[in-house]
């Protein structure tokens, strides 16, 4: 491996191109829906160049194609002076032209110390018999802490140092069998999502110092203002297709955004005023544990849109008010009823439903029929007080199809044998049938088909239209323009701010919950 | 399967309608046939063939199953969490002792009711604590708890058994026949109707299974988890420690090795329930059907004359082969 990487080295050399990956014309299909449409990329050595784009530009499937894990329908990818043909990448070659990955997700050994988690992506080094050589391989990880700039004590768990700590051992250790910091490309998929503030500063410093050693790191993100403060080039996608590439220093945060949504963005429909009744949801700076305090009136009739990215505390303050989080001061009123939620029964009980974000982990039962997996959530009147009346409950579980058009051969039929959209339904119907005061819904369209999903905006627009009230979690902006009355910003565990009536547009909530 | 017209009026008619094409009743009914099987084969096998189908035996082999069978009852209830309980057959011998114990010191049948009943609840009790309260795995915590009851059975027994002194109205009820039925058997049938009962037709039962598919998804939903994992376990202990009462009612006394001859083929038989009649699903009429398709197999192997530890190889076997087939099923669904 080494020797390869040396080999290559040489013919680099004699390449007198700045440019370590160079991708031409990269298509890829999936199905009707064109993922990358003849995009360009290039990345210079010792720079970092983000990769922005929102929900279905084609980021993820342009790193997938670099990666090797998927083909493209044409292009080609010259990487490290070699030309590669864009269909035919496998995995191994990138690997051995020096492209490495770290993924948003965490993937450091909590309980392992360091000089472990180095060797587990490397392979230890052992000695004649075959026993670690744990004298060299300390020497290494000392070695890879130095050159990385990385203040820990080898022998440090993981779940002992800071977060940023552990991005830049997953940098180090994923680039440690490279030699010279020229001969790489570090790839960076949303780095800074589960960072607090004070944690991302200290990130991106050490990525500017990575960069200025000759490091290439392509930087995939959401939030705008990293981009600003470490990125030397951005490429904007949207819809499959390279929109521009643009020098951060020489534009302003409205101008990048206007690239990333295009013009079409205002035009998402608009969802009719609706008419609301009294107040439903009072929150008085109601603090569940770990956010800040929250102050949030929610009427009867309104669907409220909460705008944040990914660790912004949005999930957490969802389920919080399901009871899921305890609340550590303030109020919550549910018309005009104090309610003190112990549990998430306090939850159900005060008409409160939730739709967590990730469907098959924390919504579904498996094993379960539709039937079994709506009438869950209460039995009430299929309990005559001595036994369950299953016909009832049967009869009651048809008609719910029926009504959340849900497409199933009946009630009886195993859950899983219904598609994304439809066990979604599936679990509305397990709420709303109770007659909720208030819906909470994280991300309640994720993998979820566009058909489905206007259903599903129906279903919670007659829920709503009956007197409840919902609150709305989305990573997608456009779906929150186009359904919600008014949407609030969060940021940091805090409420920064509302947009109302013609203010709701997606560069507005960009522009805020990114800021 | 076709889909119907959610918007016809049609469809409704449809709906109850079960379809069920020979692979599905094979995988339900697998088990009844291999019973079946098994019966005749015994039957007509020469070296069998006059003792396996005697009155006699059919006798023994259907009450001298019951009590294992009721322990099995006991460990399908936290099973259906998906959670084990190892305790069942220890539980159930430590009820059969003290109750023999106290009995055959002359105390009254009611109270020593109590006592088995009661010190399952106790068990039970503990094991719920210890995995719900402290976060013990269940597995350690039955298997702890079944090692220092049989500690105490031996502290007790000094290994030996309790025989004499039982209250003849007790052995009648456990030797005895109604209208040609073993007492016992009717216990048996109360006793899977109280468990079917509870896991079907109410909505504990219910959560219980919701539990054992998907346990974020039943804290989600606002199942009380804790409470409903707790109360599995001390059902069970419950259940085990009455099944101690009939041993002693059948035996006429209580052997301190007879716990843990039935936990073996009590959790084979709990886990096999999963590939019988409801194939994916922890049942108890599946339990009770591979309790005695494995006592057909054990007591056939033994009257041919196979040596006793072969009887070790079934029920290790068929520990093995129910899990497999459990997850194979719901792998598929």
């Amino acid at each position: 491996m080494t020797q390869a990487i040396l080999r290559l080295t040489e013919n680099t050399a004699a390449v007198s191109d700045a440019a370590i990956l160079r991708a031409t014309g990269i298509s890829k299909a999936f199905g009707a829906t064109q993922a990358l449409d003849l995009v360009d990329f290039s990345l210079q050595r010792g720079s970092i160049h983000a990769l922005l784009g929102g929900n279905g530009a084609g980021k993820s499937t342009l790193i997938k194609v670099f990666a090797g894990v998927q083909h493209a329908d044409s292009g080609q990818l010259d990487l490290a002076g070699r030309t590669l043909d864009a269909r035919l990448v496998r995995p191994a070659n990138v690997h051995q032209l020096g492209m490495r990955f770290v993924h948003q997700q965490n993937a450091t050994f909590p309980s392992l110390s360091i000089i472990e988690n180095m060797a587990l992506g490397s392979g230890f080094i052992t000695g004649r018999t075959g026993q670690i050589d744990w004298k060299r391989q300390r020497a290494r990880t000392v070695s890879l802490l130095e050159h990385y700039g990385i203040a820990a004590n080898p022998d440090d768990r993981i779940s002992d140092i800071s977060p940023a700590k552990k991005k830049m051992v997953e940098i180090a250790r994923a680039l440690q069998d490279i030699d010279g910091a020229g001969d790489a490309v570090l790839v960076l998929d949303e780095p800074t999502a589960s960072l607090p503030t004070t944690e991302v500063d200290l990130l991106l410093d050490a990525l500017r110092s990575y960069a200025a050693a000759g490091q290439a790191i392509i930087y995939v993100t959401h939030r705008l203002e990293e981009v600003f403060a470490i990125a030397d080039a951005a490429t904007v996608l949207r819809n499959g297709r390279h929109v521009a590439t643009l020098d951060p220093r020489r534009i302003t945060p409205d101008h990048l955004i206007e690239h990333m949504m295009g013009k079409a963005v205002s035009l998402a429909r608009k969802p009719e005023p609706r008419p609301t009744g009294q107040t439903l949801l009072a929150l008085d700076r109601y603090q569940v544990k770990n956010l800040q305090p929250v102050s949030l009136h929610v009427m009867e009739g309104e669907v409220v849109g909460i705008a944040g990215l990914i660790g912004s505390g949005r999930t957490r303050f969802l389920k919080g008010l399901f009871g899921g989080f305890s609340a550590v001061s303030g109020t919550m009123h549910i018309r005009g009823q104090s309610i003190t939620l112990n549990g998430i029964s306090d939850a159900v009980r005060a008409g409160i439903a939730y739709v967590p974000e990730d469907r098959v982990a924390d919504a579904l039962f498996g094993k379960l029929s539709i039937a079994d997996n709506s009438a869950i959530s209460g039995f009430g009147r299929f309990w005559n007080g001595w036994r369950l009346r299953k016909f009832a409950e049967l009869a009651e579980m048809s008609r719910l199809i029926d009504e959340f058009l849900i497409k199933a051969a009946g009630p009886d039929a195993a859950i899983t044998s219904l598609s994304g959209g439809n066990q979604q339904k599936v679990v509305l119907a397990r709420w709303m049938r109770l007659k909720p005061s208030l819906l909470l819904l994280d991300e309640p369209t994720q993998g979820v088909d566009v058909g489905a999903r206007a259903e599903i905006y129906h279903l919670i627009d007659r829920a709503v239209a009956a007197g409840s009230a919902a609150i709305v979690v989305s990573s997608d902006f456009e779906e929150l323009v186009s359904h919600c009355d008014r949407v609030v910003i969060m940021r940091n565990g805090a409420l920064i701010g509302e947009v109302i009536g013609d203010q709701v547009t997606v560069e507005n909530l960009n522009m805020m919950a990114n800021a | 399967m076709s889909i119907p017209d959610p918007k016809s009026g049609q469809s409704r008619a449809t709906i109850f309608i079960h379809r069920p094409d020979i692979s599905r009743l094979v995988e339900k009914y697998a088990f009844v046939g291999l019973l079946i099987a098994a019966a005749i084969f015994f039957s007509f096998f020469t070296p069998t063939a006059e003792t396996f189908p005697s009155q006699a035996n059919i006798r023994t082999l259907i009450t001298g199953n019951i009590v294992v069978a009721i322990v099995a009852l006991a460990a399908l209830i936290p099973l259906v969490c998906e959670e084990f309980d190892l305790s069942v057959g220890a539980i159930a011998g430590l009820s059969s002792i003290f109750v023999a114990d106290y009995l055959s010191g002359g105390g009254s049948i009611g109270v020593a009711c109590v006592i088995g009943i009661g010190l399952g609840l106790v068990i039970g009790g503990l094991n719920a604590f210890l995995i719900t309260v402290v976060g013990v795995n269940s597995v350690i915590t039955t298997l702890g708890t079944s090692i220092i009851i049989a500690g105490i059975i031996s502290q007790k027994t000094g290994g030996r058994a309790i025989s004499g002194g039982i209250p003849r109205e007790l052995i009648q009820f456990g030797t005895g026949t109604v209208y040609g039925l073993p007492t016992l058997a009717i216990a048996l049938i109360l006793a899977g109707m109280a468990t079917w009962y509870l896991l079907e037709h109410t909505p504990f039962g219910r959560q219980l299974y919701a539990y054992g598919s998907n346990r974020s998804a039943a804290v989600l939903v606002g199942i009380r988890t804790k409470f409903v994992l707790s109360t599995s376990f001390v059902l069970a202990g419950m259940l085990a420690g009455a099944a101690g009462i009939l041993q002693v009612a059948r035996a006429g006394g209580a052997d301190p090795r007879v716990g843990d001859s039935f936990t073996l083929p009590a959790l084979a038989a709990a886990f096999l329930s999963a590939a019988v009649l409801q194939p994916g699903r922890y049942n108890v009429a599946g339990t009770i059907v591979a309790i005695y398709f494995l006592a057909t197999l054990n007591s056939g192997l033994n009257l041919a004359g196979a040596p006793p530890y072969i009887n070790y190889y079934v029920n290790g076997a068929a520990l093995i082969v129910g899990v497999a087939l459990a997850v194979a099923f719901s792998r598929r669904k």
